[in-house]
């Protein structure tokens, strides 16, 4: 509510730095004229901002000669920065400065009529003036953070996060994509330096979230739609059905027992002799690893009618009509662990993968390294991808580590065969060179600087013949292999790249998330939002650790305490507000919900302050602070039609600002001239125009009403061009009932770069209004 | 005489309880339908005070006069601005008489 | 949309709220209390009970064109010369000069406030309120009653929009607050408060109106047909003591589609005239004033130059230029906008042709005429704990608009006095209980059920008191025979209030309108029988006592025996305040 307050004493200052604006328009008459109006207190040209003229200001806001300011001319962000810090160190709020740029609206060219442009300018500075007077001191809002944080991806990096969350007592909310958790690392065989089993080290995380009920995990769930902002966003997610209730499972395993329908397993399926036929059924543990216990069915494999399952089920769990259902997840910080996708080596044509069945990744050789066949000649390619500028133009940084880890297992199975590893260069950093000295030092293990350039069939006995030049020795290598393994590299994931496109997340040249690599390597681009582990880029097992949990410290850090909303935020004026709803409908972000009298109230942490709901409520209930309707009013009250020639037609614009409005401001730029008469009002969206300032308009006799909003799929929110598409139609409609030509209300639709469409669209509306003769409410 | 619903304007105010006519009505006579659609249950008993009409965000709907008072058809419509209210009166020739004034607040 | 409409009694949710202040009608006088009161003690809570939307609601809902009292004190008015003319306006009284005066001294400052909160004002010349009349001042006051609505909820009145009282909540004989029903809600509410401010509104439709035909224009009535008078029924069944309701009101009104006539004739000076064209007030009302007569010499004047032969009756708006019509018609458009309409469905151009005029159906309004409550100088009635203002109160007429907010606040005042030193009594269950199933028996007796509607019982009453009691048909003159013979009708239509049902919540709000105006209407003829005299012509004509009897300078004044429930008559003397003519202005 408005408190009774001091009147308000405007101090109003014209910038013409350069002169030009005084050579182009008649500035004594303006200012002589404006030092008469009402609630001006100060008014005088300035050339600049320094040399005395702020402490002068400052005077005068000290001993309350003044108490808002308005400043006329362009200023540039950085001078509108200055003014703003220098004059709230005395006390004026920062919302108490109007700012208005009399050159965007086509002022201030040489070669217009200058009496023509003196009266825009006084026009437009009385419009200033009329909202100038109603502007209010604003302090942001200050709302708590959600104290929770949503982790995409449960693969080593996710886990590590949420597990170290939970124990800090967050609420963490964990997305997988897969039926269980664990990605990559639950399907290695053994992790380097250590060459430890990587099970054990997840379990060990798993076992700390395990009955935690911090966490909230959803497997089978793809992240959908990024709603609210930093401290308090809201992510969608669809979850695929399960099928089997993770409350009451209790992983038996015999429905398992019972099914009929054995299944191929990815994970071991490409392998040549396919040593670990699994015998995974259709409903099966989750994978890769058993997080939740809960059972999870591949329906597309069962057989029609089949209920086995449902009837084995000991504890009734499995519910074979489940569907896809959807949930938002409230978080304060958000952090992606999306880990890496191995570069598809098919890709890299020479080396055969795909053609030959013992041409393998290095990814699937680790199914290879426990109970290996028998194996005479086994060949190690790095780099296969990697450092290429066909594939990937980096260095993948772990293969060679990896294809050293993964000789030295097999050696000790297969003592006696021999391991040929083609390279361009062994990189080993840190102590991983222990591990390439280890290698070195055995027994028919050969090192062949230079990769292979062809890879054949060697016969009809399935082995491999491949052909390098030793580029040490420049000799040729022709070697018979029994196995070739690649060592592929990290690409970045297809979950990074959804995310990135949802979350509108740059990501660097190669396609992880891009971020400041010296600074702050886990911040995203986005506020809130970090990036932990191999979505960053290629990374070991140690490494992608260590990263997550840098970016959960900065995730802790931001959802500690309160984030502030910008105080422009929409009102609702209950004693004006009948509850009927509009606004609810409109909103394009769903921010509105009903307040415990019934009042339809605004979530700030939710509201993206669009004004739709000020542009839809018939009551004009609903006003954005700093934005109000009244203030608006003020604007279009203070065009005085009457005192413009009655033949010529005045039109007035409501350009929506993130698009339309940029369009209007390089019109006036440019060379192009701007008919004197057309008067523009930026607004926060095309949909936030209520038809009540229209009526005022017309009722003050403006000729026509231009509203101009973003192209369609492109609107800032969503669709409030649409709604003032129709509003403003059904004002057009009653115009014509009221028998006066509909046209008067247009809209249309302009994008950033319409400058040039914009001048021939007021231009050809000037000739349109002018053919219809005068607005019939004009005076 | 109740006032004229255009139903293909009318939107029932999207509302969830009330439309803005039947909130307004001093008599409780507008009332939504099962359609969604306002209509006025008693046209008896409507007073003609117009104020469903200026509510009315759509223009959906038009005061009448009854035909045993007045001839078909004139037109009497307002346009409600956030200070200003004009009215556009149409007569049973087409004669147009426009009108326009504040109806809150004072020039300055 | 679907309402909830209990089935059985058992189904009646009923809610429970307690106030400081509860004030019944949210209308102009209604608003100004809970302003008033908000702004004497913030702290009290203030609860608005309201039978339609607050915001559009009651007699102001088309809004107004002029404020018809305001002292212009640069011109010598005083609340003195105000209430001096006022009593002029009712024939020399009796009027309640006290009560007069004490609403004058703070009517300008009333007025004010409405400007203040962004009611526009026509100025004159040197900035004063541009008058129209003596009194009377321009406004565009089409936003009337929003303005006021959302100035009392700004200040923190809990508004309950359609809610309709139904009767007041007694302790003994004291009131401590009402009940009501919730007409989109259906739930019975009981609202205790520790005190009660009626501003209901006058009571429009005991009588027929003179555009009835049953089609579309039943409605075409000078008073807001919403205004059932409620107000009255609710403090006569409490045993309140009413005042001058003979003292009814009838206006003068275009013929066939209600419109303002004072609009054409006080303000746009056009005057009355005859079929023989003859401007009527001069000719035959010379000696009572000319235009200048007692205002319901000039009410009456239009039906008895019918009566005589000399109909139809006009107001000459031939003299007006057209201009002066273009302007006449904005007026209009801020009090009654269909007029405007009605005008031009018929093409009739005023500067032409003259505006025919009738009388209107009569009305009990005490913010007109003396009718209402009884009440002491702090607006409380006899009955402790419940206060009257604007058209509920009687003794002091001429209030209008401005008079009617200032009583608000007079009687704001009494009331947050009053509160200060009382406090709430258990809540009589027994009581509830037994309102409780009154005012829902017409739903609960079912759709199907073999009765009477409360339109047809309204129509039964609005003729037989048309007839019997008075009514315009004819010519508002009526004997003691004949209101012997409405009387008597009038207790059998109360005993068949047993038969009246209702399909849905409109339809039961209707049934309990007619019980309303029924009890009002029983004691209006009891006053109109009491008064053995013909003081107020047209408001009051006894074709058997055609004369003023000196006798019955008086108040009439009624009150229902709480036991017998007979209606005992009984008078109150006339005090004179301001000295001199009480005939002349």
């Amino acid at each position: 509510m408005e408190k009774t307050k001091a009147p308000s004493k405007i101090g109003l200052f014209i910038f013409d730095p350069g002169g030009g604006l005084a050579r182009a328009v008649d500035l004594g008459t303006v200012v002589q004229k404006l030092i008469k109006m009402k609630n001006v207190s100060r008014c005088e040209v300035i050339a600049d901002i320094w040399s005395g003229f702020l402490v002068s200001v400052k005077e005068d806001l000290k001993a309350g000669n003044l108490n808002r300011l308005l400043w006329v001319g362009r200023f540039s962000p950085y001078q509108e920065k200055i003014i703003k810090a220098e004059l709230s160190a005395e006390g004026l709020n920062p919302y108490l400065h109007e700012w208005c740029d009399v050159e965007e609206q086509g002022v201030g060219k040489e070669g217009p009529d200058r009496a023509v442009q003196t009266q825009k300018v006084m026009m437009l500075v009385q419009m200033a003036v009329g909202r100038a007077r109603l502007i209010e001191a604003l302090e942001p809002v200050s709302l708590p953070a959600v104290d929770a944080v949503l982790i995409i991806g449960a693969g080593v990096a996710g886990l590590h996060a949420a597990s170290s969350l939970v124990k800090l007592g967050k609420r963490v909310y964990l997305v997988e994509k897969e039926s269980g958790v664990g990605g990559k690392v639950a399907s290695l065989h053994r992790l380097y330096p250590r060459i430890c089993d990587p099970r054990c080290g997840l379990e060990f995380e798993i076992e700390k979230l395990r009955g935690s009920n911090k966490l909230e995990l959803h497997t089978l769930s793809r992240v959908k739609g990024l709603d609210g902002g930093p401290r308090n966003f809201e992510v969608k997610i669809e979850k695929a059905p399960r099928y089997v209730s993770e409350e009451r499972c209790n992983g038996c395993g015999k429905c398992a027992e019972v099914c009929p329908v054995t299944i191929p397993d990815d994970s071991t399926s490409h392998l040549p002799q396919n040593p670990h036929q699994s015998g995974k059924k259709a409903i099966h543990s989750p994978t890769p690893m058993a997080f939740p216990s809960a059972f999870v069915v591949e329906r597309r494999y069962c057989p029609p009618q089949c209920r086995e399952c449902v009837k084995a089920c000991p504890t009734n769990s499995v519910d074979l009509e489940q569907t896809p259902s959807d949930m938002t997840l409230r978080a304060g910080a958000i952090i992606a662990t999306t880990g890496w996708d191995p570069y598809p080596l098919s890709k890299v044509e020479e080396y055969g993968y795909g053609l030959y069945p013992n041409v393998i990744s290095n990814l699937e050789a680790e199914r290879l390294l426990e109970n290996p066949p028998e194996l005479k000649e086994v060949g190690f390619i790095q780099c296969a991808g990697s450092r290429d500028e066909k594939h990937l133009n980096y260095c993948s940084s772990v293969c060679c580590s990896v294809s050293l880890k993964q000789a030295l297992s097999l050696k000790e199975r297969l003592p006696n065969s021999r391991f040929s590893i083609f390279y361009q260069d062994i990189r080993t950093p840190g102590f991983d060179e222990e591990l390439y000295q280890r290698v070195k030092s055995l027994d028919k293990v050969i090192f062949i600087r230079g990769l292979p350039s062809t890879v054949k069939p060697d016969g009809e006995n399935g082995r491999l013949k491949i052909r390098a030049e030793d580029t040490l020795s420049g000799k040729e290598v022709t070697l018979s292999l029994d196995l070739l393994v690649l060592a592929g590299g990290m690409a970045p994931s297809g979950g990074t790249g959804e995310i990135a496109e949802l979350f509108n997340l740059p990501r660097n040249n190669f396609g992880f998330f891009e971020s400041h690599l010296q600074c702050h390597p886990e911040e995203s681009q986005r506020a809130g939002i970090y990036v932990g582990g191999a979505c960053r880029g290629p990374m070991n097992v140690g490494q992608s650790i260590e990263s997550t949990h840098r970016a959960m410290v900065e995730a802790l850090q931001f959802i500690d305490g309160t984030f502030l909303v910008e105080p422009t935020h929409p009102l609702v004026d209950k004693t004006k507000c009948d509850k009927c709803k509009r606004c609810m409908e409109d909103c394009p972000f769903s921010a509105y919900y009903f307040d415990s009298e019934g009042f339809p109230t605004p979530d700030l942490a939710r509201c993206r302050q669009c004004g739709n709901c000020m542009g839809t409520c018939p009551l004009t209930a609903i006003s954005l602070r700093h934005f109000t309707i009244k203030q608006t009013a003020a604007q279009i009250q203070a065009i005085k039609v009457s005192s413009l020639p009655k033949e010529e037609p005045v039109i007035l614009a409501f350009l929506c600002k993130n698009d339309a409005y940029h369009a209007a401001r390089e019109a006036a730029d440019s060379d192009a001239v701007i008919p004197a008469n057309v008067f523009f009002i930026k607004v926060p969206c095309a949909g936030s125009v209520n038809n009540a300032l229209l009526a005022d308009a017309l009722s003050f006799g403006i000729d026509g009403i231009l509203i101009a909003g973003c192209k369609d799929g492109q609107c800032h929110s969503v669709r409030g061009n649409q709604l003032v598409k129709t509003r403003s139609g059904d004002l057009a409609d009653k115009l014509k009932k009221m028998m006066i030509e509909p046209e008067r209300v247009r809209f249309e639709h302009l994008e950033i770069r319409d400058s040039g469409r914009y001048v021939e669209l007021v231009n050809s509306y000037m000739r349109d209004l002018k053919a219809m003769g005068p607005n019939p409410f004009k005076v | 005489m109740p006032p004229k619903v255009d139903r293909e304007k009318c939107d029932g105010c999207k509302a969830e309880k009330e439309s803005l006519c039947e909130q307004v009505c001093p008599g409780d006579l507008m009332h939504l339908g099962e359609d969604q659609k306002a209509f006025c249950r008693m046209p008896r008993d409507c007073w003609d005070c117009m104020s469903c009409i200026k509510a009315c965000p759509k223009g959906a709907l038009e005061t009448r006069i009854p035909y045993q008072l007045g001839y078909h058809v004139a037109r009497l419509i307002p346009m409600m601005g956030t200070n200003t209210i004009t009215w556009t009166c149409i007569d049973l020739n087409g004669k147009v008489e426009r009108y326009q004034y504040r109806n809150r607040g004072s020039d300055d | 949309m679907a309402q909830t409409i209990p089935k059985d009694f058992n189904e009646i949710q009923s809610e429970m709220i307690e106030t400081d202040l509860l004030i019944v009608g949210g209308g102009n006088a209604g608003c100004f209390a809970a302003v008033e009161a908000k702004t004497k003690n913030p702290s009290l809570k203030v609860t608005i009970m309201e039978k339609a939307h607050i915001s559009r609601s009651g007699a102001t809902a088309a809004g107004m064109d002029a404020i018809n009292t305001y002292l212009r004190t640069d011109k010598g008015e005083t609340p003195e010369s105000l209430v001096k003319w006022s009593r002029a306006q009712v024939g020399g009284g009796p009027i309640r000069e006290d009560l007069a005066l004490s609403n004058a001294k703070i009517l300008n400052e009333t007025v004010d406030m409405l400007e203040e909160w962004g009611l526009p004002f026509v100025k004159d010349e040197e900035g004063h309120k541009q008058l129209r009349g003596r009194f009377d001042v321009s406004i565009h006051g089409e936003q009337l009653k929003p303005i006021m609505a959302e100035k009392a909820m700004e200040m923190g009145a809990q508004v309950l929009n359609r809610v309709v009282a139904t009767n007041l909540l007694m302790d003994g004989d004291r009131c401590i607050g009402a009940m009501g029903i919730g007409v989109r809600d259906g739930k019975f509410y009981v609202i205790r408060a520790k005190a009660t401010i009626v501003s209901t509104g006058g009571a429009c439709g005991i009588y027929k109106s003179p555009t009835t035909d049953y089609s579309g224009a039943h409605h075409q009535t000078w008073m807001c047909p919403f205004n059932v008078g409620t107000g009255y029924a609710m403090g006569i069944r409490a045993g309140a003591e009413m005042s001058s309701l003979e003292q009814r009101w009838v206006a003068t009104r275009t013929k066939d589609f209600s419109g303002p006539v004072d609009t054409l004739s006080v303000a746009f000076g056009c005057l009355i005239t005859n079929a023989k064209g003859e401007r009527v007030m001069q000719v035959r009302y010379a000696d009572k004033g000319g235009d200048k007569a007692a205002r319901f010499y000039r009410l009456n004047a239009p039906m008895t130059e019918w009566l005589e032969g000399r109909g139809p009756t006009y107001v000459d708006t031939t003299v007006l230029s057209q201009e002066d019509a273009k302007d006449l018609r904005e007026d209009l458009l801020n009090e009654r906008p269909s007029f405007v309409l009605f005008l031009a469905s018929r093409g009739h151009d005023i500067t032409k042709e003259p505006v025919e005029i009738y009388g209107s159906d009569p009305y009990i309004v005490g913010g007109h005429t003396g009718s209402g409550y009884w009440v002491d100088i702090n607006r409380m009635t006899t009955t402790p704990g419940l206060f009257a203002a604007g058209e509920t109160a009687g003794g002091n007429p001429n209030k209008f608009v401005g008079g009617c907010g200032a009583e608000g606040r007079l009687a704001a005042r009494g009331a947050v006095e009053y509160v200060k030193n009382v406090k709430l009594p258990a809540l009589d269950k027994a009581q509830v209980e037994k309102e409780k199933e009154r005012v829902f028996a017409p739903l609960l007796r079912g759709p199907e059920y073999d009765g009477v509607t409360g339109i047809e019982m309204e129509e039964r009453m609005q003729r037989l008191m048309d007839e019997y009691a008075g009514g315009i048909h004819q010519f508002y003159r009526m004997n003691e025979e004949r209101l012997d013979h409405a009387l008597k009708n009038l207790k059998m239509l109360k005993d068949q209030t047993k038969y009246l049902y209702a399909k849905d919540l409109h339809e039961l709000m209707n049934a309990l309108e007619v019980i309303d105006r029924l009890d009002v209407a029983e004691v209006l003829v009891h006053h109109l029988k009491y008064r053995k005299e013909t003081r107020w012509p047209g408001w009051q004509t006894r074709m058997d006592y055609p004369d003023v009897d000196p006798k019955l300078d008086c108040f009439v004044e009624s009150r229902r025996d709480q036991k017998t429930g007979e209606i005992q008559m009984s008078t109150r003397p006339y005090e004179q305040i301001i000295p001199g003519d009480r005939t002349k202005p």
